[in-house]
C-alpha cells in the first residue's frame, strides 16, 4: 500500500515535472495570448506547479554546459537511436500454455542450437559451389541444410526455409530466376521482381509463382504444393526444366500444360505417375509444422520480420509504410502467433493496423497534436 | 509599479533563462528557496481576475515577482544583493562572478546534469545533446534521426521532465 502511495506519488510528480518542461519550452515558441492565459492559470493552480517551474528554469540554464560533456558526436547518438531495441518478451500477449513449453525447450537448448547453427554455415560454405557471371544479374548456386532448418536470403530479395536435410538449387539469369527443389522439403517467399518470373520445379512440375509464399515438398511418395498466400500457378512439364525456359513461359496461360491455379490455402498433390491433380484445402498448422516454432529477430527491420511471420498465415501482413518497414526491433514471437507481433506493432508510435479480408495492413498513423495542450 | 513591471518584463523577456537561474542562485543561498515559491504563489494568486487577463507574459511577472521577493527579502536582511533599482545595477551584478560556494554549487550541478542526460535514453539522450550542444533544431534533428519534428519535441519533453525529476532526487 504504501509502496503504491510511492508510486503514485512519483507519478504525479513526473506528470508536473512534463508540464512545466513543455510550458517552458511553449514560452520560447512565441505562445498565444489564450496559451498565456492557460499557462498563468496553471502556475496559479498549486505551489507545485510555480516551484518545478522555477526549478525547470534554472536546470535550462545549465544545459548547454551540461549536454556539452557528453562526448559522442551527432553521427554515435543517431546510430545508437537506429540500434536501440525493444525487446519484447514471449510469451507476452496470451500465447497460452504451449508457450510455456516452447520457452522450457528453448533454455534447455541454445548450447546445442548454436554448435548446430555454427555446422550448419559451415557445410552451407563448403557445400555450395558459388559463382557469378556476367555483371551481377547471373546467379548460380546450390543449398543445402543438414540437422537444423536454414533460412536463406537469395539475392532477389526471396526467402527460402529450406527443411532438414533438403537441397535446392537456385539459378537466376537476366531472364527468368529458376529454383529447382533437388530433394526435400522447402517453403518460398518470393521476391518481386516483374522482369525475372520465378519458376520452381519439383519432379515432372514447374510452379510459376505470381507474388506468394508457398510451400513445396518433394519426396518418393509424390510432390506437395501447398500456396500459403497468393496464387500459384502449375505446370506440367515433364523435361521442362532441360528444355528452353524461355521458350517455355512464352507458353500462354491457354496451352495445354497449365494443370491448376492455387490460391491461398490451398494444397495439390503433384504425382508424376499419374494425372490425378485434385486441389484441396490445406491444414497450413500441418504444412509448416517443420518450421521453426519461434520467431526471433534481432535488429532486423519490421518490414524482414513480417515477411517470415507471413510464411505461416494466410492473411499476409502488408507493412505499407515504408518508414515503418525500415524500423528495426528485436523480440521472439511464436510463429503461429501473428496476433501478438501485430498487438506489438499497434503498440508503436504512429502505428495503425487494419484487419483486411485477405490481408493485413499496416500504416502510418496521423501524428496526435503536440504541444502542453495534449499533456 | 506598473511601468516597473513593463522594464522588468523587458528584461526577462530578453534575458530569460539566465536571469532565473541567478536569482534561484542566489535566493538558494540568502534565502529558503520553498518560502519563495510559497510567497510568489500567493502573489500570483492575488491577481484580481480582470488584471490576470492583462498579463501578457506570465512567465515575466513570474520572474519579476520571484525577484521582488529576493529584493524585499534583502532589504529585510539589511544586506543588499542588488543594491539600487536600477537595471544597470542587476546587469552588473550578473556579470560579476557570483561568490565561491555558489560556483562549486552550480559546478555540481552541471556535472550531475550532465551525467544524468548521458543515462537517458539513446533517443532522449541524442535528442538533447543535438538541441543544446550542437544548437540544431527540432527540424535538423528529425532528419538525422528520421523520426517527425514532433516526436523531436516529445523525446525533449520526456528527457528533461526525467532530468528534472532525478535532479529533486539529489535535492
Amino acid at each position: 500500500m504504501n509502496k503504491h502511495a510511492n508510486f503514485e506519488a512519483r507519478r504525479h510528480a513526473r506528470r508536473i515535472s512534463e508540464q512545466a518542461v513543455a510550458w517552458y519550452l511553449e514560452q520560447q515558441d512565441h505562445p498565444s495570448d489564450r496559451q498565456q492565459q492557460a499557462f498563468l492559470a496553471w502556475l496559479r493552480t498549486s505551489p507545485a506547479h510555480v516551484a518545478e517551474y522555477l526549478a525547470v528554469a534554472q536546470m535550462h540554464g545549465d544545459l548547454k554546459v551540461a549536454a556539452s560533456m557528453d562526448t559522442l558526436s551527432v553521427m554515435e547518438l543517431a546510430h545508437r537511436v537506429k540500434h536501440e531495441s525493444p525487446v519484447v518478451m514471449f510469451p507476452q500477449l496470451g500465447a497460452g500454455p504451449h508457450a510455456k513449453e516452447t520457452g522450457r525447450a528453448a533454455r534447455a537448448r541454445p548450447f546445442a542450437l548454436r554448435i548446430a547453427a555454427a555446422a550448419a554455415v559451415l557445410l552451407l560454405m563448403v557445400a555450395s559451389g558459388m559463382y557469378w557471371r556476367g555483371a551481377g544479374t547471373a546467379f548460380h548456386q546450390r543449398y543445402m541444410a543438414d540437422a537444423t532448418v536454414k533460412a536463406l536470403d537469395l539475392p532477389d530479395g526471396s526467402l527460402v526455409q529450406l527443411d532438414q536435410h533438403s537441397v535446392i538449387e537456385v539459378q537466376f539469369d537476366r531472364h527468368l530466376r529458376r529454383i529447382a527443389v533437388v530433394s526435400g522439403h522447402a517453403l518460398f517467399d518470393v521476391g518481386k521482381d516483374p522482369q525475372r518470373p520465378l519458376l520452381v520445379t519439383v519432379g515432372g512440375h514447374v510452379l510459376q509463382d505470381i507474388g506468394t509464399v508457398f510451400d513445396v515438398r518433394h519426396d518418393a511418395g509424390g510432390d506437395t504444393l501447398t500456396v500459403i498466400s497468393g496464387r500459384v500457378r502449375v505446370w506440367n512439364a515433364p523435361k521442362a526444366w532441360l528444355a528452353d525456359m524461355q521458350d517455355f513461359v512464352g507458353v500462354p496461360a491457354t496451352g495445354n500444360h497449365a494443370i491448376a491455379d492455387l490460391g491461398a490455402g490451398q494444397q495439390i498433390k503433384l504425382d508424376p505417375a499419374t494425372d490425378a491433380t485434385a486441389v484441396q484445402p490445406a491444414v497450413l498448422a500441418r504444412t509448416t509444422a517443420w518450421l521453426p516454432t519461434e520467431i526471433r529477430f534481432q535488429h532486423e527491420t519490421v518490414g524482414e520480420v513480417a515477411r517470415r511471420f507471413n510464411a505461416y498465415t494466410t492473411t499476409p501482413l502488408v507493412i505499407e509504410d515504408t518508414q515503418i518497414a525500415k524500423l528495426r526491433i528485436s523480440g521472439v514471437f511464436h510463429a503461429d502467433n501473428p496476433e501478438a507481433f501485430l498487438a506489438y506493432l499497434s503498440s508503436l508510435p504512429g502505428v495503425r493496423v487494419m484487419q483486411g479480408h485477405d490481408r493485413v495492413r499496416v500504416m502510418a498513423a496521423a501524428e496526435p497534436p503536440a504541444g502542453p495542450h495534449a499533456l | 509599479m506598473h511601468e516597473k513591471h513593463k522594464t522588468w518584463s523587458a528584461l526577462f523577456a530578453a534575458k530569460g533563462a539566465t536571469l532565473s537561474s541567478y536569482f534561484l542562485r542566489r535566493v538558494a543561498h540568502r534565502w529558503d528557496a520553498q518560502d519563495l515559491v510559497q510567497e510568489a504563489y500567493l502573489r500570483l494568486l492575488r491577481i484580481e481576475p480582470a488584471d490576470a487577463a492583462n498579463i501578457r507574459n506570465p512567465e515575466a511577472y513570474l520572474f519579476t515577482v520571484a525577484a521582488n521577493l529576493v529584493k524585499e527579502h534583502a532589504v529585510l536582511q539589511q544586506q543588499s544583493p542588488v543594491s539600487g533599482d536600477g537595471l544597470e545595477d542587476v546587469l552588473e551584478q550578473l556579470s560579476t562572478p557570483c561568490n565561491a560556494e555558489a560556483d562549486m554549487d552550480r559546478e555540481l550541478r552541471r556535472q550531475r546534469l550532465g551525467t544524468l542526460i548521458q543515462r537517458l535514453s539513446p533517443k532522449c539522450r541524442a535528442v538533447l545533446v543535438m538541441h543544446y550542444r550542437d544548437d540544431l533544431s527540432y527540424r535538423q534533428i528529425a532528419e538525422k534521426l528520421s523520426i517527425s519534428p514532433n516526436m523531436v519535441k516529445k523525446y525533449i519533453v520526456k528527457g528533461l521532465a526525467a532530468c528534472r525529476q532525478r535532479m529533486a532526487d539529489y535535492e
